[in-house]
């Protein structure tokens, strides 16, 4: 089956910040060539690493990230560097470009440039702050974006009794500020090919990811901007202009699982009647909690909160929460990452997929397609480039540069 | 030239709700496709019914000319604020306490730039009603249960009878296919199952943190958004429409691939390590307390430091202490190794910073920093939104013009914004139904009235 987006080839100039939108571009069918500096691409060197070696042919992270993708090495700085990445410029539908604001301008490739070589290309910029404004020279991380995005100030554990916070604000760890730009900068730019097909002209897309996480929080900024009303952390649960009842719950066996506020009619009582199946609904039978007007306010929430966790503690996480939800109620256990894969829903929908690595004799579990189309299919493969990979393919076979010529590129340090 | 909308001429008939289903239509009207949100006012949308509201009467809020930013947001007197501002618990939703549907903030933000009509699904004529939409119609979305179309006799092969080349996405939460189709799927539970409420946090034995807000339901409307589009881009190139499976989780499984590898290579499993930087060597890199503003002193400055040279430059803002020189400290490993000592000492020199203030001096001398932002800070202080005008005023029929979040995209050539075609906050209830009915699909005031009198619309 064909890929959604066969017929388009994409470059890459990125590190971690554009990187997932490529991968993205590439399960989604396109024909992604990543471009680094010889040597390899900064982000070989983030771990963890295969067999915990640290060497730029093992980072698992640059495995996940750049699944899919074709490889060259390039320095699109030298004069010659320069002259091929034009070249490859104007063949392509895509330039994704994350790296340092100038870096092509200063190479002569501004977007009138850019433009000039190939009319039809869409030319995707991400960067920590966008490239104009009063923050833009601002050094970011994953984490300075997520602490000024909003994600840490809704993330973390309940303040102590007397309203103050003990814990500080924390930001889930493992690259989300590029997760959201990523998938945002993904929609910009396959929207943008739709539109080229009707005005057959390329697009300029500027993504700053500070404004892309910005706009990546839930109810804080409607709270603040119809009612000025703060909304405070808490552990589990949703940021809240007060502190709510308890979601998160451990279970028997020292894991954690969580179960929703079912907001259907009945909800309420199909909780209670499980509740009861396993002898732990608690005094949720007497008469007086029949009443729904008993049932309101935060002693009743929070009564029926430890109801819960005193049932949830007398199981394994993955004990109950099947029977739960066939029943509608929404309960999940906390998993870890890795055990996703035995889980017979993803298996049936072939969510992970084994990726080889020939040169390694081995094959590993990868997560795969995030839907299930029915005309088209997820790409499953190549794993990630090694250095330089296609060189030889794009720089000879495609560009026409005779092995010699190449060779001599080598000894230069170009590529 | 005439700016153009990459959409322009896509038409979606929009049958989801909340935010993980009203989310990704959102994003495909930003780029300029016509989404109809189909709705009944015998199950409404939540988010409806959900805090914070605006006032009730009609009224109309200034912005500041460069995209409004500054206090002249604030509302006019909220009575019902204080009671209503309490926290999401859905199981005490009493939908008749609320005077009016549209006024509902979260609901004016998920739903902006979108056309809305009422539509009675259940009744025969609705249906009849709905697959003359489809007809005219390139993409259907839904997030009901999963059997919910087939029993109304609007599954796939239905549709496509009607349109050849429609693009039909269902999204029950865990995914059509396989055995959980019946589960319920929210935000959380989703983080939950994919393994990122787990990644997130303290070191065990702390429990997970979690996420604050629902991470999955913003993933879900991205990811469909993402696969609408892609199914649009085949479309156009060949002709062909399809079917779509989607799941909330997936995509969410997705966000942990590095986690699963580690595991399928290494046999290690994720291991929470609060602020600290898992993979990237780094220290000091964690949230320092600075000095508090108001009652909650609540004030956090991130700090990320990966090399040498940003290191000296902490040093030296920090006016060069003694303990800085000490051996232990001497390099990147050694910072590592000792980094409870570090954070103790970095965090005592934090505390008494203002921290804005800090922000600007550290950034300055070239140290990754940033303030923890509350959404005030972000509304009101950050001076880079503003300058990249995150918030965009857009006037709502009922409730007057309110900022709406603006997507993060800026195109050169197209128009995009999140005002839509409908360059328009959400819409209220029914409240396109003429041009929809009408226009689109030429009933005469007198079909649409009999609809109205029979409760189909």
């Amino acid at each position: 089956m064909d890929g959604f987006l066969f017929d388009v080839k994409v470059l890459e100039l990125a590190d971690e910040k554009g990187e997932f939108c490529g991968k993205l571009l590439a399960g989604a069918g396109a024909d992604v060539l990543k471009i680094e500096p010889p040597g390899g691409q900064a982000t070989r060197e983030i771990g963890p690493f295969y067999h915990d070696q640290a060497h730029p042919e093992r980072s698992l992270y640059f495995w996940h990230y750049n699944f899919g993708k074709r490889g060259i090495t390039l320095d699109i700085a030298s004069p010659p560097g320069t002259g091929l990445l034009k070249q490859l410029i104007a063949e392509a539908d895509i330039l994704i470009d994350a790296q340092p604001l100038g870096t092509l301008e200063k190479l002569g490739l501004s977007w009138k440039a850019l433009q000039a070589l190939n009319p039809r290309l869409i030319y995707v910029a991400l960067s920590p702050f966008g490239s104009s404004g009063p923050w833009r020279n601002y050094k970011a991380t994953d984490l300075v974006h997520l602490a000024l995005g909003g994600q840490m100030m809704c993330c973390g554990y309940s303040p102590t009794e007397d309203g103050s916070y003990d814990t500080p604000p924390i930001a889930p760890q493992m690259w989300h500020a590029y997760h959201i730009a990523g998938n945002q900068a993904f929609i910009a730019t396959v929207g943008a090919l739709i539109g080229r097909e009707m005005t057959e002209v390329g697009e300029m897309i500027e993504l700053p990811i500070h404004q892309a996480v910005s706009v990546c929080t839930e109810i804080d900024v409607p709270h603040w901007i119809y009612g000025k009303t703060p909304c405070y952390r808490q552990t589990g649960r949703h940021a809240q202009p007060a502190i709510g009842p308890e979601v998160q719950f451990p279970t028997k066996d020292g894991r954690y699982s969580i179960v929703l506020p079912n907001p259907f009619p009945g909800g309420y009582e199909t909780l209670v009647g499980f509740l009861e199946s396993k002898g732990k609904a608690g005094d949720l039978n007497e008469e007086h909690y029949k009443e729904p007007k008993n049932r309101r306010g935060p002693a009743f929430t929070e009564h029926f909160a430890d109801i819960q966790a005193a049932c949830v503690a007398d199981f394994d996480m993955e004990d109950i929460w099947h029977e739960a939800q066939e029943l509608g109620i929404p309960w999940s256990p906390i998993r870890l990452p890795e055990e996703n894969p035995d889980d017979i829903q993803w298996q049936t929908r072939a969510t992970f997929s084994q990726v080889e690595h020939p040169e390694l004799g081995e094959s590993y579990t990868y997560t795969g397609a995030p839907m299930l189309p029915n005309a088209c299919a997820w790409r499953q493969g190549p794993r990630a480039p090694l250095i330089g990979e296609h060189n030889r393919t794009v720089f000879c076979e495609q560009l026409g540069l005779s092995a010699e010529e190449l060779a001599d590129l080598q000894d230069k340090g170009i590529v | 030239m005439k700016k153009r909308r990459p959409l322009e001429g896509v038409r979606i008939a929009d049958l989801t709700w909340l935010l993980a289903g009203a989310g990704g239509p959102r994003l495909l009207a930003s780029l300029g496709a016509e989404v109809i949100r189909i709705e009944w006012r015998d199950r409404l949308d939540f988010l409806r019914y959900m805090p914070p509201f605006a006032s009730k009467r009609k009224h109309v809020q200034h912005l500041s000319s460069s995209g409004g930013h500054d206090s002249s947001f604030r509302s006019e007197q909220m009575e019902e604020r204080a009671e209503k501002a309490g926290a999401m618990d859905l199981t005490g939703l009493d939908t008749g306490k609320v005077q009016s549907v549209n006024r509902g903030g979260y609901f004016n933000d998920i739903n902006a730039g979108k056309y809305g009509i009422s539509l009675n699904m259940k009744a025969p004529q609705g249906r009849e009603l709905f697959k003359k939409l489809v007809a005219v119609s390139d993409v259907v979305v839904e997030a009901f249960t999963a059997e919910t179309m087939q029993k109304w006799g609007l599954g796939y092969d239905t549709l496509k009878a009607i349109k050849p080349d429609i693009i039909y996405m269902q999204q029950p939460g865990w995914g059509y296919k396989g055995p959980y189709v019946k589960y319920a799927s929210y935000g959380p539970i989703a983080q939950a199952v994919s393994g990122l409420t787990e990644q997130s946090g303290l070191p065990a034995p702390q429990p997970p943190a979690g996420w604050g807000f629902s991470y999955m339901d913003w993933s879900g409307a991205y990811y469909c958004a993402m696969t609408i589009l892609m199914a649009l881009y085949y479309k156009k190139r060949t002709g062909k429409g399809q079917y779509l499976d989607c799941s909330q989780v997936e995509p969410g499984i997705g966000m942990t691939g590095t986690a699963v590898l580690d595991h399928a290579v290494n046999g290690r499993s994720y291991r929470r390590t609060g602020n600290r930087s898992p993979y990237t060597p780094a220290a000091p890199h964690g949230a320092y307390p600075c000095a508090g503003q108001g009652a909650e002193k609540d004030r956090w400055i991130a700090l990320a430091v990966t090399s040498e040279e940003e290191w000296q430059a902490l040093v030296r803002v920090m006016g060069t202490p003694d303990w800085a020189a000490q051996e232990r400290f001497a390099s990147l490993a050694e910072r590592i190794k000792h980094q409870d000592e570090l954070d103790r000492l970095v965090s005592a020199w934090t505390q008494a910073q203002e921290p804005f203030g800090l922000q600007e001096r550290l950034q300055a001398a070239g140290v990754p920093a940033g303030v923890c932002q509350t959404a005030q800070d972000r509304i009101e202080r950050d001076p880079q939104l503003k300058h990249l005008n995150w918030l965009l005023p857009l006037e709502h029929t009922e409730i007057g013009t309110w900022p709406i979040k603006d997507i993060p995209f800026h195109f050169a050539n197209g128009q995009v914004s999140q005002a839509g075609p409908t360059e328009r906050a959400a819409p209220c209830y029914a409240e396109d139904n003429e041009y929809v009915y009408k226009e689109l699909l030429g009933l005469s005031q007198a079909e649409m009235d009999a609809c109205k009198a029979e409760g189909v619309i």
